[in-house]
């Protein structure tokens, strides 16, 4: 076996191993856990390293197992999937990071942390998918291996989340598997490939390639959070905070997120898709799933609704910018896959701090939160100010990046769409951003589980990530234009989509 | 943070006089690919802007000193200077934008500072008003750049822009100048704000509006009549609103909030003009540019002034130092305000039949002006000194006034200064002051009190009618 075979499979297996090997450790091995945990995301990390080194350079990474015949498991590491990998590589370090430190001393953290490596697994699985089947597989692998951590407090409620999540995503896997079956059926593979494969069965197949979208569309737009396909991600809030940091930020919205690009530029390809007319109704879903998350959020009291509702209208941008044609409007959908990832994830570290250091969980409690916990509330603002997209932050280089795609496009409305979530952005998030600021704190905090040590606010565990998180919704901001940033890889995956363009 | 708002506005000043004409830097790493350019107007901005941060920031310091959150206000001051001296120097259309927001919500804290509830509404005001201008410009300027195809402000002025565009532009920039209907948000900040912030928030952060009109707008290249039509109308509509607003208020601050969206109006009037008739804007700029100056200087002092007068009582020198930037305001011969007001209206060259409109109206606002510094005046003179004045508040608020008297004379546009000695000039000044002081005796004499709208006029209307119907 080669170096570009077993690289695939090294990162699969960073998360794989430790994570076995964490399911059979007993609950009182905390230092071995641990290091277990933090050897495997600094692995991961050090061979996402080499990875984007190679490919950028032109290298490939695949490698093929035959399952059946014509039926292969196929891995492959390109550009768009060290994309996604990136992100779950640095966002699962700080995530294991905050979860060490938001669950201890509380119960069955072994099965946990194996679950939640097994769930970056998934993921990075199905960044490296090379065919729909492959993708299927580990799409469905993150289904059940998200499931245990949503139900993780055991809670009656918890159940209650856990079996609306399940019946929702095992649904629309379901719906998924018939359109791959489908496409297998008539095209006798579902390879990725640059430009799409599909183009070849246009001229007469065009009704069926039609239906095909609208199943595999469906499959994906469920874990995506497409309106009318959203009702599960509210309900999966009562999974424990860095759960839900996760799940929003880069595993399972994300994942169906990732699918909707995998599936319109390597299956269908761009410019087939836009001339079956396939792209227009894609815009006015994500669009309409944009501003709907966004009302409903305005109305939710409880903080991680709030956040979650938001996350229906923020993952639709990645929709938006791969319906717009285009390679600008490409890149902004791209950009916006890992901006929203590190600005989310900063806001649901926070929602975990409050909750587990004051006992706040709803935005009415919020008064004065500011005051007690500055460092939190600090880098709660700057992702707040960042999914607004006020410049500076990460988000405003998405949103530039979309108007500008939608205006090359000659899809001007989009800008209404965009000012508008905006202003509703604006409308739940600043009254937060108010009480915690400029409102005087209450008598007594409802309730707290972490005492305040010394002069800092809560422990570090649950401080750091989320300023680092923060960070770097400020750096990708600022420092878009660089080599090393967001933008700069999303520009190098759209030069090698759209093959008549270059950035 | 006093001590790196002074250092902020002396490095602005330094680079006035170190960088060369017409520098421009270009730091391509930054935000989308940041510029920065020093062109004239740049010049003329960033000099006046940075002299009265500096005044006001000495000011504060003394203003607040007793303030236990004083830091607070200190680094939001320090935020807000900051985008607006960006704001005078951005070459891009993003890091235009990043300034203007950075200096938009900053100016949050500095309105919202003393946290008594009128304080939190007016605050909240400001800002839904000044949000849907980000909104309003951030689609604008994504329109703009696209048929720019370029970030470049010097090319997105040089574009034809579609009619949306310079729709957004024009009202999210209004929003901050002040323009009627979305002037609003201003008489409600300005009397809950501290005197420094009120002091910049109408000398200066005003302006940026401005700045944001004469670095997108196509001034000069491409007419709008339409465009241009409507936002001449709406000078008017400015002009005489905060006359007739603002005359009758009890509260100097409202007052004088209310004479900025007067003002403000006459620079709306002559961007309006240049966009409708771009011949005359090369003679408009530089008017437009030292109408802003003057108002700059005149309106922030006039604050810091109230300011003075609420510590120390209306005492002669204090009465006197409010009463020449008063005057300056009301055009009267010999200041600033009149030079400003001439330089203006000689750069007004319009056709049928704008000349016989501003024969008739600008007389009548500078009547109206005339009229609401006279209630200024004799507010002020009703203050009683505080029990304890605080030290080191006069001494910035009398280095102001004289500079606002001088500064304007020394950087006019050439050939202005002759043409205000002359005595069809000086009589044209003078007529709106002698009608103003008659009609003031007759109103003094009558005893009558004016009509004081509330602040914030059709929202508190609107505000009030809501109270009735629950």
């Amino acid at each position: 076996m080669t170096t570009n075979e077993w690289l695939p499979l090294a990162l699969l297996a960073s998360s794989l191993l430790p994570g076995l090997l964490i399911f059979v450790l007993p609950e009182r091995r905390i230092a071995l856990r641990t290091t277990l945990n933090l050897a495997g995301a600094g692995t991961k990390l050090v061979l996402v390293g080499v990875l984007l080194r190679g490919v950028a350079s032109g290298k490939e990474y695949s490698a093929r197992f035959a399952v059946l015949p014509g039926l292969d498991l196929a891995l492959k590491a390109d550009a768009l999937g060290l994309l996604f990998i990136s992100l779950s590589a640095v966002l699962w370090l700080f995530t294991t990071l905050y979860a060490i430190g938001y669950l201890e001393g509380s119960p069955c953290r072994s099965r946990f942390f194996g679950f939640f490596s097994l769930c970056v697994t998934a993921t990075v699985g199905i960044a490296m998918a090379s065919n729909l089947f492959t993708f299927f597989i580990f799409y469905e692998l993150l289904t059940l291996s998200t499931f245990p951590l949503v139900v993780h407090r055991g809670t009656d409620k918890a159940m209650k989340g856990g079996r609306v999540y399940l019946a929702y995503t095992l649904s629309g896997g379901t719906v998924l598997l018939a359109g791959i079956v489908w496409l297998h059926h008539l095209l006798g593979h579902t390879e990725f490939a640059h430009t799409g494969i599909v183009a070849a069965l246009a001229g007469e197949n065009a009704g069926q390639l039609k239906a095909i979208f609208l199943l595999l569309m469906t499959g994906v737009g469920v874990k995506a959070a497409i309106v009318p396909l959203h009702g599960w991600l509210p309900q999966a809030m009562v999974a424990p905070a860095p759960v839900s940091a996760l799940l929003h930020a880069v595993a399972v919205v994300k994942a169906g997120a990732f699918g909707i690009v995998r599936i319109v530029y390597d299956i269908y390809g761009i410019e087939l898709a836009a001339s079956l007319g396939l792209l227009a109704p894609l815009a006015a879903f994500a669009s309409l799933t944009i501003v709907w998350g966004s009302v409903r959020a305005l109305y939710q009291d409880d903080l991680k609704k709030r956040l979650a509702f938001s996350t229906v209208s923020q993952v639709s941008y990645i929709a938006l910018g791969v319906a717009l044609f285009g390679p600008i409007g490409t890149i902004g959908g791209l950009i916006h896959l890992v901006h929203q990832g590190i600005m989310k994830i900063t806001l649901f570290f926070c929602a975990g701090n409050y909750a587990e250091t004051l006992g706040i969980h709803k935005v009415s409690e919020m008064g004065g939160a500011g005051h007690r916990m500055p460092l939190t509330t600090l880098a709660f603002s700057i992702a707040a100010l960042g999914l607004i997209g006020v410049p500076a932050t990460a988000g405003f280089v998405s949103k530039w990046y979309l108007g500008q795609g939608a205006l090359a496009a000659g899809l001007p409305w989009v800008l209404a769409v965009l000012a508008a979530s905006s202003l509703l952005n604006a409308a739940y998030f600043l009254p937060v951003l108010y009480r915690a600021w400029f409102l005087p704190p209450p008598a007594a905090w409802p309730e707290g589980n972490i005492l305040p040590r010394g002069s800092r606010e809560t422990t570090l565990l649950l401080l750091l990530p989320p300023l680092f998180t923060a960070g770097l919704t400020l750096l990708a901001g600022m420092l878009a234009m660089t080599e090393f940033s967001p933008l700069a890889w999303a520009r190098l995956i759209t030069s090698r989509e759209y093959q008549t363009w270059s950035p | 943070m006093v001590a790196l708002s002074l250092l902020l506005s002396l490095s602005a000043l330094a680079s006035l006089v170190l960088a060369p004409s017409r520098a421009a830097l270009d730091i391509p790493w930054l935000l989308l690919g940041t510029r920065i350019v020093l062109d004239d107007t740049g010049r003329t901005f960033l000099g006046f802007s940075a002299l009265v941060w500096f005044v006001t920031a000495l000011y504060a310091r003394a203003y607040l000193r007793s303030d236990s959150r004083r830091s607070v206000f200190g680094a939001f001051f320090l935020a807000t200077q900051a985008g607006h001296l960006g704001v005078c120097i951005a070459g891009d259309a993003v890091s235009f934008y990043f300034f203007f927001a950075l200096m938009t919500f900053a100016a949050y804290g500095l309105v919202i500072h003393s946290g008594k509830p009128e304080a939190h509404r007016a605050a909240n005001v400001y800002l839904a008003m000044a949000l849907l201008g980000e909104a309003l410009l951030a689609a604008g300027m994504m329109m703009a750049s696209h048929a720019a195809g370029s970030l470049l402000l010097a090319d997105i002025v040089r574009t034809p822009l579609p009619t949306a565009a310079i729709t957004l532009l024009i009202a999210g920039f209004g929003i901050k100048v002040g323009v009627p209907l979305l002037h609003m948000w201003l008489p409600l900040a300005h009397p809950v704000a501290p005197v420094p912030a009120s002091a910049v928030l109408s000398g200066l952060i005003l302006k940026a509006g401005l700045i944001g009109w004469l670095r997108l707008l196509p001034l000069g290249n491409e007419a709008w009549p339409v465009a241009g039509t409507v936002l001449m109308i709406a000078g008017f509509a400015g002009m005489f609103l905060g006359i007739a607003f603002g005359v009758g208020q009890r509260d100097v601050k409202v007052l004088l909030a209310y004479s900025s969206v007067s003002q403000m109006g006459f620079l709306s009037l002559g961007v309006g003009a240049g966009l409708a008739q771009p011949s005359a804007w090369p003679g408009l700029l530089p008017a437009v540019t030292f109408y802003a100056l003057h108002h700059a200087l005149g309106k922030s002092a006039l604050f810091l002034g109230v300011g003075v007068a609420q510590a120390y009582g209306a005492r002669p020198w204090v009465f006197a130092g409010l009463a020449l930037p008063a005057l300056a305001l009301a055009g009267a011969p010999g200041t600033s305000g009149l030079l400003a007001k001439w330089t203006l209206k000689t750069a007004l060259d319009l056709s049928w039949p704008w000349p016989s409109v501003l024969a008739w109206l600008l007389p009548l606002a500078a009547l109206g002006t005339t009229l609401l510094m006279a209630r200024l005046l004799w507010l002020v003179s009703l203050k009683k000194a505080h029990a304890v004045s605080p030290s080191g508040l006069a001494l910035p608020w009398l280095a102001l006034v004289p500079s606002g008297v001088a500064l304007p004379w020394w950087i006019s546009p050439h050939g202005t200064a002759t043409g205000v000695t002359t005595a069809e000039a000086m009589f044209a000044a003078s007529a709106p002051l002698a009608v103003g002081a008659v009609i003031v005796w007759w109103v003094i004499r009558r005893g009558i009190r004016p009509w004081a709208p509330p602040p914030g006029d059709m929202l508190s209307l609107l505000h009030n009618n809501k109270e009735a119907r629950t």
